[in-house]
């Protein structure tokens, strides 16, 4: 157990950051090739230290397990209630997405689909059982969890992919039923959110052998709203033209903020990544060289082809200054109140996008369309994500018709490739650049 | 017949009729607030009208049909639609419908807590039927008092009981599987009392000495369509003897309700009560508990999953179930179909073929 | 030696007929190409049997396949319990067969008695079938013969990720569209076939007998790309296209040496 927690420490405080400076001296011994001109604009130096962040993550999570306790959570999980615990917290979402811009979800969700998981199945769940199943990860090793963690805002699926979860490893699996929001959120459907937190407290608790720390929580909150803050901050400066990075630039850096929220390390990268926009901003650098058209993505990514289709825009002069995704970590968290933890909590985490009406929705593309200046929509109609996935046929319809922009429906898959048509897609992105010009 | 059924209600006893869609709702507020319910599930067949393109085809077609219809004026007789929030599609239809189009009628929503009993849950189911009930009676203009509750909740235990004396007697019911379906999916629509009496009707009917011999089968799934499953089975002679269709048995209790709470407490009691079911979130392992205790005791020969194509809280459960049955040497088949109106063929060959396997495993065994 | 049997395969793409005798060796047999009217067809094989073996109309004949119910034969069976059967009469033992078709991909568990342990088939749509290669192969205008040794010519895998049809139809004419080599690309749809396959085969026994039948066994490629990915290279059983007629055929004849499928009720 001590060695276990030594090695834990040693691979967070001195292994990794000693490893990433070796990576960092060795790129700049090497000769720099001298960049192509291509259609985005110089690249974001906070991309290096959130590859170095995140890394580090990963590396630590391998002797995490025996060292201090694991919990496995979904992104909309109030992870805030358990930093106070000493839980190390691995996001399989954030895993599964990293799998699928590496390709591998087809390789792992084969694994899944053998034990007779079926392909219509959610390919997050599919590619994270197939992972777990065969021990497979680009990361090394996950390490095993000693609690799991579902919030069913983001989807009731995640309920059912962790049940599978808890049954394979053999432990506990805390739920967090949130009562969808059609108009605004009922009290008692915020009392039951609240009293769940307050069960997860006791749950926790006995996990970890550890007494509920209020002054632990006030801070973690703290540092939560602020991550919030911040996030949204960098997301805000996308509305200035032309916008200094890419909304596909704000899917990679979103990392942090769900995955290290509540830690100082998460907040200190955003105060980074914050400047480093603002700086561009001054400088008049664009995320892309020639930013002629302001677009907005609806829905998860295309992991797999997050670089295509970015090029593909930018080299038409389009850039996706803002999406609604990203935005899901910036907006309800920034009502937690670090004075009322577990109520502010309750509220914030059931008034999550995915966990709100379509009229909601499409105030958001309201707002998004105005304050970001949006040219298009594009729409990715997610096959595995059904909850975002449900009205946006007739969002596309609204949006044309009540905001007068283009808007474009393609349908695809966040991770697995072997559901998107290229031909398709390719010719319908064309089309509706070439409607642009 | 449906339609002519509930306006016949609406004339005669001038009841409210209120249109719910599957799973899981309590029945015993709507029959002391003299509401009648009606059950939409899909309906069956390809999505008609010009609003079936509304939702993608990779959504299951329970929730595709379903707007369909509602947009296309099919339930315009009912005077309010209830949205269980059974998954994430129908929870989004819930929206879809009435704020973007296709129902503009009153719509009510239950919100049923997911998981196990928890001190919090059962806080909260309680406070989610004191709504619901105050909704249904701002439609019916009906309060009902605390006795029309009490006995709403025993007419009802006692219907339960009628069905799964029924289902636990198969093989005694001189009916085909069509006819006792028929008779069980009646409860979908008609009022509460008159269901019961039909119920007794078939219940006297019941023989001493078995009625069938045919192989017996159990089938486990969403909702029994296309009905052509069981004539199939009838004609290469066999039979359900165990039903967990979320939309029969699943929601029979199969055991007495020993419940002491009145009204509302009771209510929160019994949902409790009730067989698992994914779309409450039911534990995979205590579904296969129940499933296993079933099949044992029908004297099943095989095992049918049939699931409706895109049927997530259906499709998760799979693999556990066909790894648990095929581990004891049952014989399963997987089923899937999309509420199609006939089975495909490819469907009607897996079924025969399953049936021939499990004629020649009983043979050998 | 005289026919004692006549078994009608009456698939999507092609009908098969064989005769056996009381050895249980095919004596006479046809494949081809289905009809629209499959009873006429069906009735014009059994003639065309009858007569090539001389057996008179005492000669019993079972039918299977899509069609079965429309032949006419005095027993209808389904191709899983027929493939089984016939696949066994090879084999003489427990097995898994894998049956890629036209229109259906079947993996049949079979028992030590012939009979039909489990099995699984493809979803409706043609991904994991035959009609996969031959869509693609057609557009790309390579002949079905040509497809085998064109695959085992090149070293290159080309990876096509979609499994449906029409997606990696359109991920073809891509992939060709950059200058990726055909051979490379034929034989990564093999791949991606087997792959698919693969999924619905499940996790197998590292012991088991594994055996395929099928019109797309005369694919010795797609036999290769089986054998990758399930680690092991199935044995292709003789006259692959012809084992669900002779099942029947065993089915319906007294030289079976398997209790047969009836309608008999099985006591409870």
């Amino acid at each position: 157990m001590i060695t276990r927690r030594l090695q834990y420490e040693l691979a967070g405080r001195a292994v990794g950051p000693l490893l990433l400076t070796i990576e960092r001296w060795q790129k700049k011994l090497k000769r720099r090739q001298p960049r192509r001109e291509g259609p985005f604009g110089p690249p974001l130096e906070s991309t290096q230290k959130l590859k170095e962040l995140m890394s580090l993550h990963y590396l630590q999570g391998r002797y995490a397990d025996g060292a201090v306790p694991v919990a496995w959570i979904t992104s909309g999980f109030p992870v805030e209630m358990l930093r106070p615990f000493g839980f190390h917290v691995v996001y399989p979402e954030n895993h599964g997405a990293l799998c699928g811009a590496r390709r591998m979800i087809p390789e792992f969700a084969e694994v899944a689909e053998k034990e007779g998981y079926s392909h219509d199945l959610c390919s997050y769940a599919r590619g994270d059982i197939g992972s777990v199943l065969s021990g497979k990860t680009p990361v090394g090793r996950l390490p095993k969890p000693d609690m799991l963690g579902c919030c069913t805002n983001i989807c009731q699926t995640v309920l059912y992919w962790y049940r599978s979860l808890a049954k394979y490893f053999d432990v506990p699996l805390v739920l967090i039923d949130t009562p969808y929001v059609y108009g605004e959120s009922q009290p008692h459907h915020i009392d039951y959110v609240r009293d769940q937190l307050d069960e997860l407290t006791v749950t926790a608790s006995k996990i970890t052998g550890k007494p509920a720390n209020s002054e632990t929580l006030h801070e973690t909150l703290q540092l939560a709203r602020e991550a919030a803050e911040l996030w949204a901050a960098c997301l805000a400066t996308g509305k200035n033209r032309p916008s200094p990075w890419t909304g596909f630039d704000g899917f990679i850096h979103m990392a942090p903020v769900v995955a290290m929220r509540g830690t100082e390390e998460c907040n200190a990268y955003y105060r980074m990544l914050l400047d480093e926009l603002n700086d561009r901003i001054a400088r008049g650098i664009g995320g892309i060289r020639n930013e002629r058209y302001r677009l907005l993505w609806d829905n998860l990514p295309i992991w797999y082809k997050i670089r295509e289709l970015s090029s593909t825009f930018a080299e038409a002069g389009c850039n996706f200054v803002c999406t609604t995704y990203t935005n899901v970590w910036a907006d309800p968290a920034k009502d937690l109140d670090p004075a009322a933890p577990v109520a502010s909590m309750a509220r914030a985490y059931s008034n999550i996008l995915l966990n709100r009406d379509l009229n909601n929705r499409m105030r958001i593309f309201r707002e998004m369309v105005r304050d970001y200046q949006i040219d298009g929509v594009v729409l990715h109609s997610d096959r595995s994500c059904k909850p975002y996935s449900v009205g946006q046929i007739d969002l596309k319809r609204l949006i044309t018709e009540e905001l007068g922009v283009r808007t474009l429906l393609i349908e695809a898959d966040h991770a697995d490739p072997r559901a998107f048509s290229e031909e398709q897609v390719e010719t319908r992105l064309q089309a509706f650049i070439e409607g642009f010009t | 017949m449906r339609k002519e059924y509930i306006e016949k209600q609406k004339r005669e006893h001038g009841r409210k009729v209120i249109g719910t869609l599957p799973v899981h709702y309590p029945k015993e507020l709507f029959t002391a607030a003299r509401a009648l319910v009606v059950e939409i599930w899909g309906p069956p067949g390809t999505p008609r009208g010009p609003d079936a393109g509304r939702v993608q085809t990779y959504v299951c077609p329970v929730v595709r049909n379903a707007l369909a219809f509602l947009a296309a004026g099919g339930a315009d007789v009912v005077d309010a639609m209830l949205f269980p929030h059974t998954c994430d599609s129908i929870q989004g239809l819930a929206s879809l419908a009435p704020d973007l189009g296709g129902w503009d009628k009153p719509t009510l929503r239950f919100i049923h807590p997911k998981g196990e009993r928890r001190q919090s849950s059962a806080r909260f189911l309680r406070a989610e039927l004191q709504q619901l009930l105050t909704e249904i009676t701002k439609i019916t203009g009906f309060t009902p008092s605390a006795s029309d509750l009490d006995d709403a909740i025993i007419l009802h235990r006692e219907i339960d009981a009628k069905r799964r004396h029924l289902l636990e007697h198969r093989r005694h019911l001189p009916f085909s599987d069509l006819e006792l379906y028929a008779l069980l999916r009646r409860g979908e629509m008609l009022w509460p009392a008159e269901h019961l009496e039909e119920l007794r009707a078939a219940e006297a009917k019941m023989t001493e000495q078995p009625a069938h011999s045919e192989v017996p089968v159990m089938i486990t799934g969403y909702v029994p369509e296309p009905q052509e499953i069981f004539s199939t089975l009838g004609e290469v002679g066999a039979m359900v003897v165990a039903d967990d269709y979320a939309a029969v048995g699943r929601r029979v209790p199969r055991h007495d309700v020993a419940v002491s709470a009145s009204g509302l407490d009771a209510l929160v009691e019994q949902t409790f009560l009730q067989p698992p079911c994914p779309t409450r979130g039911a534990n995979e392992s205590l579904r296969i508990e129940y499933l296993d205790r079933l099949f044992k005791q029908s004297g099943a020969a095989g095992l049918i999953i049939h699931t409706v194509k895109f049927c997530e809280p259906e499709l998760f459960d799979v693999p556990a179930i066909r790894k648990h049955f095929s581990a004891r040497n049952v014989p399963v088949l997987s089923l899937e179909t999309e509420l199609e109106p006939k089975l495909s063929g490819q469907a009607t060959t897996r079924l025969e073929a399953f049936i021939e396997m499990v004629k020649s495993n009983a043979r050998a065994a | 030696m005289k026919a004692v049997a006549i078994g009608i395969d009456a698939g999507s793409t092609t009908c098969k007929g064989v005769a056996i005798n009381s050895n249980a060796e095919i004596i006479a047999s046809l494949v081809q190409p289905v009809e629209p009217l499959i009873e006429v067809q069906a009735q014009r094989c059994i003639a065309e049997l009858r007569q090539r073996c001389g057996a008179g109309n005492n000669v019993p004949v079972a039918a299977t396949g899509y069609g079965r119910k429309r032949v006419g034969a005095d027993r209808a069976i389904t191709e899983i319990t027929c493939h089984a059967r016939g696949a066994f009469h090879h084999t003489g033992k427990a097995g898994v067969l894998i049956d890629v078709g036209g229109q259906d991909t079947k993996v049949i568990h079979v028992g030590s008695r012939g009979e039909v342990v489990d099995f699984a088939m493809n979803d409706k749509c043609a991904a994991g079938t035959g009609r996969f290669l031959e869509v693609i192969v057609q557009r790309l205008g390579v002949s079905l013969e040509d497809v085998a040794k064109r695959v085992e010519g090149t070293d290159r895998i080309v990876k096509v990720s979609s499994t449906c049809t029409v997606f990696a139809e359109s991920e073809v004419v891509s992939l060709l569209a950059q200058g990726e080599p055909l051979d490379g690309i034929l034989r990564g749809l093999h791949t991606a076939l087997a792959n698919r396959i693969g999924a619905l085969a499940g996790r197998l026994k590292p012991d088991v007998d594994l055996i395929m039948s099928g019109g797309v066994a005369l694919n010795s490629a797609m036999v290769k790309a089986l054998g990758t990915t399930l680690g092991r290279t199935p044995r292709v059983v003789p006259q692959p296209q012809l084992v669900g007629a002779l099942g029947a055929a065993l089915l319906v004849s007294f030289v079976s040496e398997v209790p047969s499928p009836s309608s008999t009720p099985v006591p409870m």
